[in-house]
Parts: structure tokens; sequence; C-alpha cells
């Protein structure tokens, strides 16, 4: 057997910067290189093509993680409120990309990714349970991690981390306890 | 006189007989959870081995059960489920609290963990720890056997309280 | 006239709903699935997770950066060391530090003893699962000794917190080597047991052959990590594709197998231990006298005792330990994903620092999240029973899985 496996060289590494820059031209807010990875911001009409381009083109086929952060009260001005944040990897080359497409505070919206990378089902329901970001188009869009009847979404900033008095008040068991 | 005895004999009530061998055979519903199951585990197997106090029958039924122990944090979903649980175990019956985040959420006071089970049910043994020792989990279970041997439960307390209420 | 055959087929003709869990002796820990049936078969299965979910994420954003490495602990709670080193490491990535290579060598050891105690005690659960109970005895006998090293190298058995930002909690304590030499010896014997006793059962290769198949196309597409991916061909390991820590150095191979049923589970996790068994000991002989904490005092925790004997120590510990913009750890404002290899696959921490002593945004890629989801796609037509071999195989722990 042996150590046969790939250890990513961005030096020598696939082109990948270059070739989504070329397709994207004019639609990327920006690239750049982030330790080993590659990064690119879009906004969130562009996300799914970019996605798409990146598994079908580039060989990117591995949802590594999919989550959000919500910028609102980032130091740094950010071009949304929310980032919806995914890492891909090419598993032929160990290339990490992470892509964030950013989303609007009103109403958020956000096409799905499940067509291209099954994996990204439970992913973005918790997304949708933490942040309320709605993913258009996903087959079961309904709350996961937290009960069904929460009333918040919990990983938004401004959300205190003792609840909003959940814990005193859920009606799932205040039938138990009268 | 002396009387004379025909064999040997020991007298004694119905009752404390009873709870001699309640205290002797508890069979505990294990609610394991999360970290502390994993210790709870530990105590009923190879080195601490529960068994020797008559508490190996781990049926995962709450009907045929008369401990609940509950080791790990319980989240407000899953209340409802422990409630039940506890619902369906028959009189008399004891519960021990395994651990810091069953006994009052430990380090986790967040938005999402119930803030210790006694909210909710009555506990007969707190094990402090996070996760306790198997040696603590014994502990816990010898105090409960006192009580059952002593014809307690918590359950009594908790049942009369509510009626005054 | 009654004939249990077409009892049997009228039976298949009705779907049943069936709920098992979340506290069921086969759903380990909180898990629930909600099976369609038609009879004994599965038609359907949904599984309903978040019965243990804690809100690590957010706390991670309230506690700083070395707090937050007692709640790495409670992620999975079969090996906590994994949890701590990964952690800390992706930390240190964002700081842009480095521990010296004793730490790094004493960290090595541990992730590989405490994969040692997650792998052996999931064997050991799985055939236990499947009905042979002395197994997980004998796992149990070895993993004692584990934790028998664990709390005399870290202060308890389960939780560790062993790991700082920027080096470890204590050195290694008097007689370690000794010790994991002779566990690494008895590790071995119970896996020749284990291995023995179960590849030719023909009840056991009955219940785990060609069961619970993932493709290699289903094992990408889902995002699989570790050995469930392994076990379906697919080549990914932390350890070999983004090396950390000194396993450059180390002679090891990465077991794979194709078949991806719950048997290939089961072997690559007993291939993974005597991988990891042959790294302790040659990790063992890198161990050299040094320091195993980064020498900038400033961001560093001072030890315990130093900071009780030590004026200048404990000038440290404050500014460490304060909150505010003149104190403690501050790291550049930046993002970051890390990952490493945890016993069931790629744990990886994305950090989003502000600036501030504790992260603007702390998100756990747990493998068990990502393992978990493929279940309602490859239990249907499958038997009620094989719903125990497959979770049994997959090793879902409630307390990543939920956060």
């Amino acid at each position: 057997m042996g150590n046969a496996l790939i250890v990513f060289d961005p030096t020598t590494g696939p082109p990948i910067a270059q070739r989504v820059q070329a397709q994207f031209e004019g639609r990327l807010l920006r690239g750049y290189q982030e330790g080993l990875q590659q990064g690119f911001d879009v906004t969130a009409e562009v996300a799914p093509s970019l996605l798409a381009f990146l598994r079908n083109d580039l060989g990117c086929t591995c949802l590594v993680d999919l989550t959000a952060v919500d910028y609102a009260k980032y130091p740094e001005a950010q071009p949304a409120r929310f980032g919806v944040i995914y890492i891909l990897l090419c598993p032929e080359t160990g290339a990490r990309v992470k892509v964030r497409a950013f989303v609007a505070d009103s109403a958020p919206r956000l096409a799905t990714a499940v067509p291209l990378f099954a994996g990204a089902d439970w992913a973005e329901r918790e997304v949708f349970d933490f942040f309320g970001i709605v993913f258009e188009g996903h087959p079961n869009l309904k709350r996961i991690l937290l009960p069904d009847g929460y009333r918040d979404h919990p990983l938004r900033k401004g959300y205190p981390l003792r609840g909003k008095g959940e814990r005193a008040d859920f009606e799932v068991y205040r039938a138990f306890t009268g | 006189m002396a009387v004379e005895k025909p064999f040997d004999i020991t007298t004694t009530t119905l009752e404390s007989a009873i709870n001699w061998a309640r205290s002797n055979s508890m069979w505990p519903m294990p609610f394991g959870v999360a970290c502390c199951a994993i210790e709870m585990m530990a105590a009923l197997m190879s080195k601490y081995d529960a068994s020797r106090f008559g508490s190996e029958v781990l049926k995962f039924s709450p009907r045929q059960s008369d401990l609940l122990i509950v080791s790990g944090r319980i989240s407000l979903k899953m209340m409802p489920v422990l409630m039940r649980i506890w619902e369906q175990m028959p009189e008399p019956k004891w519960c021990i609290s395994m651990g810091a985040c069953a006994s009052s959420g430990g380090v986790f006071d967040t938005y999402a963990l119930i803030q210790g089970i006694d909210q909710f049910l009555p506990v007969d043994a707190y094990i402090p720890g996070c996760p306790p020792r198997p040696e603590a989990f014994i502990e816990a279970l010898m105090v409960v056997q006192e009580k059952a041997r002593e014809g307690k439960a918590s359950t009594q307390a908790y049942t009369e309280k509510a009626q005054q209420v | 006239m009654y004939s249990y055959d077409t009892e049997v087929s009228e039976l298949a003709e009705n779907v049943v709903s069936v709920n098992v869990g979340p506290s069921h002796p086969a759903m380990h820990g909180t898990l629930r699935v909600k099976l369609q049936l038609a009879g004994e078969k599965v038609l359907a299965c949904e599984q309903e997770i978040g019965f243990l979910h804690t809100g690590f994420e957010k706390l991670g954003e309230h506690h700083s950066f070395n707090q937050f490495i007692t709640v790495t602990d409670r992620m999975n709670y079969l090996s906590p060391l994994n949890n701590n080193i990964g952690y800390a490491l992706a930390v240190e990535e964002l700081l842009g530090i480095e521990v010296p290579r004793r730490g790094q060598v004493i960290r090595t050891i541990l992730a590989e003893m405490s994969r040692i105690a997650d792998h052996i005690f999931c064997v050991g659960l799985m055939t236990m699962d499947l009905g042979a109970f002395s197994s997980v005895l004998w796992t149990m006998i070895e993993r004692e000794k584990l934790y028998d090293i664990f709390e005399a190298t870290t202060g308890t058995r389960l939780t560790t917190s062993y790991t700082r930002v920027g080096g470890l909690a204590f050195d290694l304590p008097e007689g370690f080597e000794a010790r994991t030499r002779q566990i690494m010896d008895t590790c071995e014997q119970t896996l020749g047991q284990l291995r023995d006793s179960f590849v030719n059962n023909k009840i056991f290769l009955d219940r785990t052959q060609g069961v619970g198949v993932i493709t290699k196309d289903q094992a990408l597409s889902f995002g699989l990590s570790g050995p469930v991916a392994r076990a379906s061909g697919v080549p990914l390991d932390q350890r070999a594709y983004r090396p950390y820590l000194v396993y450059p150095e180390l002679d090891f191979s990465v077991p794979l197998h194709e078949e991806g049923d719950c048997l290939a589970r089961y072997l690559i996790r007993i291939d993974e231990l005597e991988q990891s068994i042959a790294m302790v000991r040659q990790a063992l002989k890198l161990l050299e006298p040094g320091p195993i904490n980064h020498e900038s005092a400033k961001r560093i925790l001072p030890s315990k005792d130093l900071v009780y004997r030590d004026m200048e120590s404990l000038i440290h510990h404050f500014k460490v330990v304060m909150p505010g913009q003149d104190h403690g750890i501050h790291p550049p404002k930046a993002e970051l994903y890390s990952s490493t290899e945890a016993p069931n696959g790629e744990l990886g921490f994305f950090l989003v620092s502000d600036g501030s002593h504790s992260a603007y945004r702390m998100r756990v890629r747990s493998p068990s999240f990502y393992n978990y989801q493929l279940l309602s796609h490859i239990l249907p037509g499958h038997m009620v029973s094989d719903l125990v071999a497959i979770l049994g195989s997959m090793n879902v722990i409630a307390g990543e899985l939920d956060r």
C-alpha cells in the first residue's frame, strides 16, 4: 500500500483561479487565495452557475461543508448581511475551493445546491434552521436540529445565547408541566 | 422460660422483605444521551461491573424498569420524550440524574438545553461530575438501593406535593 | 386453509409506519428513524435528528478560544482528544503559530491512541448490536487501559481538554512510554481475537456481507469521509491528504476497501487499528526532550503551577484570560477552514475572526452529520434488522451529529 495519496500544492495545482476568472469575468465580487484554499465571493444569483462550473468542469465533485455566516456585526463591511459558504474539494488533485454567496437581509433566498451535491440536503436545512435563509427548490426544507414550532433562528447575531425564554416556555413540553 | 425454636426463622414484615428484594434487583432504564452514557457503559461493563449490585438487566423498556438513569444533556426537543418514558414506568420508581448537564445544564447554558431535569421530574440521586467517574455512578446506585430498602421513593413526596397544590 | 406464505404476502401489502428511537437499544444515543414497512422490508425511511442539539456553535461565539476547548471534548465523546487537537490546530493556523516538536509528537501519539480507543469500542458495539455480547467486554478491557493512561496524562478519563491554543496543558507523565508500549501489545492481541472471531463467522458474515452497500459515487456526492468513505473506495484521509503534526514522518498506509458494505466498514476499522498501533510505536521513538508550548508568552496560557509561584506567569495568565483589546489572544480578521482526520472522518472547524478574543463565527463540520445523511438512501430494500448492522458500522455519534 504505502502513502500513495495526493498532497495539494497550489503552485503546481490546477489553474482553478484563472479558469474561473476567465469564465466569470465581471460577475465575481472577489477572488483570492486563502492559505491553501482558493476563495471566490459572488452574489446569490451567480452562485449556482459558479458551483456547477466548479463541479462539472473543474472536478470539484465533493461538497465538504455548507454553512453560513451572519455578518451583521462584522467590523469590516461586507456586500450583504448573510454569506452562505460552500467548501468544495477536488478528489483528484486535493484542491479546496471556498465559495461565498452573499444573500441580502430582507427575505434571504438562494437557489438550492441539492441537484449538484446530494450532500447539501441536510446542510441547507441546517442553515435554514439557524439563519432563516430559504433555499429555493430544496426538496424538503424544514427545521432539522431545533424542534418544530421553534420561533427564531438562533445563530443570527442579536439572538441571545440563552434564548428568548424558550427554555421556560416551550409549547411542546408545556403540556406536560401544566 | 425459654422458647424452643423448632427451626431457624426470621420474622419480618412483608413490606420490608419486598423492599429488600427490590433494592437488590434494580432494573435500570438507561436514558443514555451524551458523554455520561459512555461512562455509564463503562460502569456497567468489564472493569466496574454494576451487576455486582443486581442491576445488570438493561432492557431499555420503561414498562419493565424501576430506575431511570438520565445520563447526558437534555434538549428542549428531548424533554417530552424523557417525560413520556418516566410516565410509562410503573411505581415505585427512582431516578438518577447523572452528570452536571442532566442535573443543572452544566457548562451548556444555551438556548437549546434544559437547565436541570428536576424541573420536570423528581430525582433521587444527583451525581456531580462532567462526566462522573464510574465509582460515582456506583455510589449513586447504592444511595438508591438504600432508599428502596427503606421504602422511600421520591415519587411519593412528589405526588403528595402535587396533591397539595 | 391457513398458509404461512399467504399470510406473509398479505402482510407485505399493508404498509406499516414504525417509529424507532430516540430511546431504543439499537439507536446509539438519541437517533430516531421513521420507517415505512411492508412486512419486515423497509420501503422508506426518514431520520429525525437534533435531540442532542446543544448550541455549540453559538457557544463558540461567546467563549474565548481557550474556553471552547472544553466544549470540543463533548462533541465526539468517544475520542475527545482528537477534537481537542483538531480545534487547537485550527486556532493555531488562524494565529499563524506552530507548536514545538515535542508538543507535536505528543499530539500525534495521543491522537492515534484516542483513535484506537474509538475504533475498538465502535467495533465492539457493532458486534454487540449483532448479538455477540462478549466482544464488547473484550474491547472495554482495552478501552479501560487506555482510559487509565489518558487519566495519567490529562487528569481525567473522558473529557480531557488536554490541548491549549499553542500547546498542551501538561507534559507527559513518568513511565508513559513503557505503559503505552505495553498497552499497544495487549491491544494487538485483542485485535487478533476480534478478527479471528468474526471474519470467518457465518452468522456475522450473513448479517454484514452485501448489507448497506454505499457506492463510490454516493460516497463522493454525499461528502462522506473517514472509514465509511474508505470502505467504499474513496482514498480520502486528511493525515495523508493534508499532512499535519508529524504524520509525514510516519510510515503508514491508508487501508482501502471497495465493497462498501457493513463488512468492509468493520474490516477497515480493524485495519486502521493495526495502522494506528504501528503509528503510536513509531511516534514514541520520535519523543525527545524539549518544550511543549509555543514560546510566545503573551498568547499561551502558562502552566498552572507557574501561575501560583511566578509573578511574570501570573501576569501572562491574566493577559491571556482577560477580554478586551489590549489583552489575550487576538487573531487577525480572517476566515479559515481547517480540518483534521478524526476517527469518524473529516473534522473541520470554520472560524471567522473579527479580531476579538472570541470567534465571530464557529462552525463545526462534523463527520457524523454528513455520514448519517446517507442512511435514508441506502436503507430501503433492506430488512429491519439490517438497520442495526448499518448503524453500528457507521458509528454515528449524536454529540457531533447534533452539536
